[in-house]
């Protein structure tokens, strides 16, 4: 079967396929606002007429190029170009504004494409078993799973705990806003028929990392604008630059393996996408590194960590859809209408009656990282060069991209007042010192965490008895307590040791 | 000089008139139509009225360009339409949830029945009636019996504002029998709770794989027709009980647009969509053509629209 799924690809439509698909999606990914499901959604229709095989590697290497051009314009301009790179810009743009650009840029590459390496070859092994595991995650799994990743953002977000809690419940009660999800009706919408819909995930977004940003430069005055930062040697034989090899990539094995790990085991879940597996692979890697103070201010690990988790999530979010013909996001939502028009009906049956097709497409999704290798290091000798543009030249570009970007998502002028809202926020929590991240964890996790819990309590009839009865919702909570206690434990000593010199 | 020139500019108005009397008598349409679809690029709705523009373009002379308005479960976009100019030049590719079953429960800022006029009702998946292959309920009444003898049971649905749920509500109350509505986000989420044992039912279109394969058993249908592909499956009202959700994918126009203009938009998408190029993608797609003309569609909105809104001031008490 894997080698006549490989027969099936030598073909040169095939190729085109699969570089115009890469090309296409790095260039989507990199610009704020633009992201996979779009592109996918406007090149469906170009797919009609192809063969299924060249048409689904070039959707999905669409997906794949998408997810890592997102990180470009997170690390050079400190704009995620998708949500699920805003965890990248952490310390990514910190290593470009140092002159490391070009190395964290072909970190992130190197990252994102073992990220996806790795999920395929799960995916290739484990897609029908993993696929009942989905099915096992109900509402009460999925409470405890996204109780879970809270408290996960919470306790391993570096600074103060108290900060990052306060932070995430801003994120949560930002959530509440718009209809009610098991009433359907109206909360805190002011009457204004715009809000029902709550607060769009990118237009905050981009709000906080992006407008908040303009704010802080334009509130800094002009003697303490940052001067233009240096590209430094390309080649990487310079002071700042450091080579990017496989004695880099070897050294970070431990975080690329579990950021991996967790990208394709959350991509399985429905619902949860790629942003929260970035922010949860990132802390975690904090937490085990032994120069944590390095991280956020460009750390390599920092950028692997997350571009590893957001990549593998694409082969993990795959698995329910093609075996169950359950998508767990928009973008396999739209990629599963793509199968469905090719005659690929997601489902029980798939593997089966288009094994072959489906094997190829597994294969191409392994092979696809060698144009996401080439495209990407052939655009970062000019892309590197953004970062020498002066800020306030380059303010102005990025104002008109974050309102371009929170318009487009769906072509609405509310979605602009709450971007441009969202960045007053976030340029005034920055000046005060209080961590973004969790406040947009909280804002993803907090409307499926209350949807899940009170689906759980109606299927019970209000009773906890549900969470007990459940074998991984109980572990998932002993995880997060063990978690929480081992968090303390430390903090303990080390106020403890602290307290004896 | 000052009179040559109000010379010339009558001259050039009066030109200006004759023209735009021209553009005004030519024949409609003359520029790109508008197709607003309600959810988000890449869905089945979408996926459908894309394909069916493309079909209607070269009978209407004119490109048919798609316009994505997703959120709200389908209110935004009914919104906006409802308050576009009525020329003919704006449609929507609506369905059963912004058309009958939200208005009837909450504010939304337009009237179905007074602000549009639909054009053709062309496809609608039927919604079943699911239990899990290992439920113990063989039938609806066998179902309906259990809950009234004390089980609880628990149906999924597509969200909080679904026509399913209405539907499942008054059979609850015309029965007596205990059910309890569990919201998912959209009909996958749902059927995946089904899979999984989560709840005792779902109320989802697109099962005839999962039925065929024997993962679920489907024991009736919501539409106040049978399924085509499971003949034998009773709809509610077959099953004796006065209750009906109908699923409905239809073109509507804002109201006020011209007979004429109407008339030609309906002729061309009827040929559209009764093409065997079209039945061929919404087989791919899993789903139905169905088609019925607009007032019919206006028909089967205003009944249910009256029924849900009675359905929902006794909910409030």
């Amino acid at each position: 079967m894997l080698l006549d799924a490989f027969h099936a690809l030598l073909d040169i439509w095939v190729l085109i396929a699969a570089l115009s698909g890469v090309a296409v999606g790095i260039v989507i990914g990199a610009i704020p606002g633009l992201g996979p499901t779009l592109a996918i959604a406007l090149l469906i229709p170009v797919t009609f007429t192809m063969p299924p095989i060249p048409s689904l590697i070039l959707l999905l290497g669409v997906y794949q190029g998408a997810i890592f051009g997102g990180s470009i314009s997170a690390i050079l301009l400190n704009v995620p170009g998708t949500p699920s790179s805003a965890a990248t810009a952490l310390d990514g743009h910190a290593m470009a504004r140092q002159g490391r650009a070009g190395e964290a840029l072909r970190v992130a590459l190197y990252a994102s494409v073992f990220g996806n390496i790795f999920s395929c070859l799960v995916l290739i092994v484990l897609a029908q078993p993993l696929a009942s595991l989905a099915l096992d995650f109900g509402p009460a799994q999925m409470t405890a799973l996204m109780a879970f990743a809270l408290i996960i953002i919470v306790l391993f977000s570096g600074g103060s705990i108290l900060d990052a809690a306060l932070m995430t419940l801003v994120g949560v009660a930002a959530g509440i806003v718009g209809l009610d999800p098991i009433e359907g009706l109206p909360r805190f919408t002011f009457g204004s028929f715009a809000a029902e819909d709550g607060l769009a995930l990118i237009p905050v977004l981009i709000g906080l990392f992006a407008m908040s940003e303009v704010f802080l430069q334009v509130f800094a005055g002009r003697r303490t604008t940052p001067p233009a930062a240096d590209v430094g040697p390309l080649s990487g034989d310079g002071t700042s630059n450091r080579p990017v090899g496989w004695l880099t990539l070897w050294k970070m094995r431990v975080t690329l393996i579990v950021s991996s790990t967790i990208g394709t085991f959350i991509g399985i879940l429905p619902g949860i996408g790629s942003t929260v597996p970035a922010f949860v692979s990132y802390n975690l890697a904090r937490s085990r590194s032994s120069h944590q103070a390095r991280f956020g201010q460009g750390e390599p690990e920092g950028v692997a960590a997350p571009e590893a988790a957001n990549n593998a999530v694409t082969g993990g979010a795959l698995v329910p859809m093609l075996s169950l013909g359950i998508p767990g996001d928009a973008v396999t939502a739209v990629i599963l209408g793509a199968f469905m028009l090719q005659g690929l009906t997601p489902g029980p049956f798939l593997f089966q009656q288009h094994g072959v097709e489906v094997y190829a497409i597994f294969e191409a999704l392994i092979l696809l990282s060698i144009p996401c290798v080439l495209f990407g290091l052939a655009m970062f000798r000019g892309a590197v060069h953004i970062i020498r543009i002066r800020p306030r030249h380059l303010f102005p570009v990025i104002a008109i991209l974050a309102i371009f970007g929170a318009f487009s998502v769906n072509n609405s002028l509310f979605d602009v007042a709450v971007m441009l809202g969202a960045g007053v926020i976030g340029f005034v929590l920055r000046r005060a010192g209080f961590p973004l991240p969790p406040l947009l964890i909280g804002l993803i996790l907090g409307p499926p965490l209350e949807q899940s819990l009170r689906q759980a309590l109606l299927t019970s009839a209000g009773s906890a008895d549900i969470f007990f009865r459940s074998p991984i919702a109980m572990g998932l909570f002993a995880v997060t307590l063990l978690c929480a206690l081992g968090v303390m434990f430390k903090r303990y000593r080390q106020t403890h040791r602290r307290d004896q010199a | 000089m000052p009179a040559l020139r109000s010379r010339w500019l009558y001259l050039f108005s009066a030109l200006l008139m004759v023209l735009s009397f021209s553009v005004w008598s030519s024949d409609y349409p003359t520029r790109p139509i508008t197709l607003v679809v309600p959810y988000g690029a890449g869905g089945t709705t979408d996926i459908s009225a894309r394909q069916l523009a493309r079909l209607a373009e070269p009978l209407l002379g004119q490109p048919v360009v798609i316009e994505n308005r997703p959120g709200g479960g389908g209110v935004n976009a009914m919104r906006t339409v409802s308050r576009a100019a009525p020329d003919g030049y704006t449609l929507i590719a609506t369905t059963s949830s912004p058309s009958f079953v939200a208005p009837a429960l909450r504010d939304t800022g337009y009237d179905p029945i007074r602000d549009f006029t639909p054009i053709l009702n062309y496809s609608g998946p039927w919604h079943g009636v699911l239990v899990g292959a290992d439920s113990p309920y063989h039938s609806l009444e066998e179902l309906l019996d259990a809950a009234r003898s004390g089980s609880r049971l628990t149906y999924a649905t597509a969200g909080a504002l679904s026509g399913a749920r209405l539907a499942f509500t008054q059979l609850g109350r015309q029965t007596g029998a205990k059910l309890q509505h569990v919201p998912f986000d959209g009909a996958s989420g749902a059927t995946a709770a089904l899979l999984g044992h989560h709840v005792d039912i779902a109320l989802v279109p697109a099962y005839r794989d999962l039925v065929n394969n024997g993962q679920l058993g489907l024991l009736a249908v919501l539409d106040d027709q049978p399924d085509p592909d499971f003949p034998r499956v009773p709809t509610l009202e077959q099953s004796g009980h006065d209750i009906q959700f109908p699923s409905i994918v239809a073109l509507m126009v804002p109201h006020g647009v011209s007979a004429e203009r109407a008339e030609t938009l309906r002729s061309a998408f009827r040929e559209a969509a009764s093409s065997p190029e079209f039945a061929a993608v919404m087989k791919k797609l899993n789903q139905p053509v169905r088609l019925l003309p607009g007032d019919e569609v206006e028909a089967v909105i205003r009944k249910n629209l009256a029924a849900y809104h009675q359905l929902a001031e006794t909910l409030k008490r």
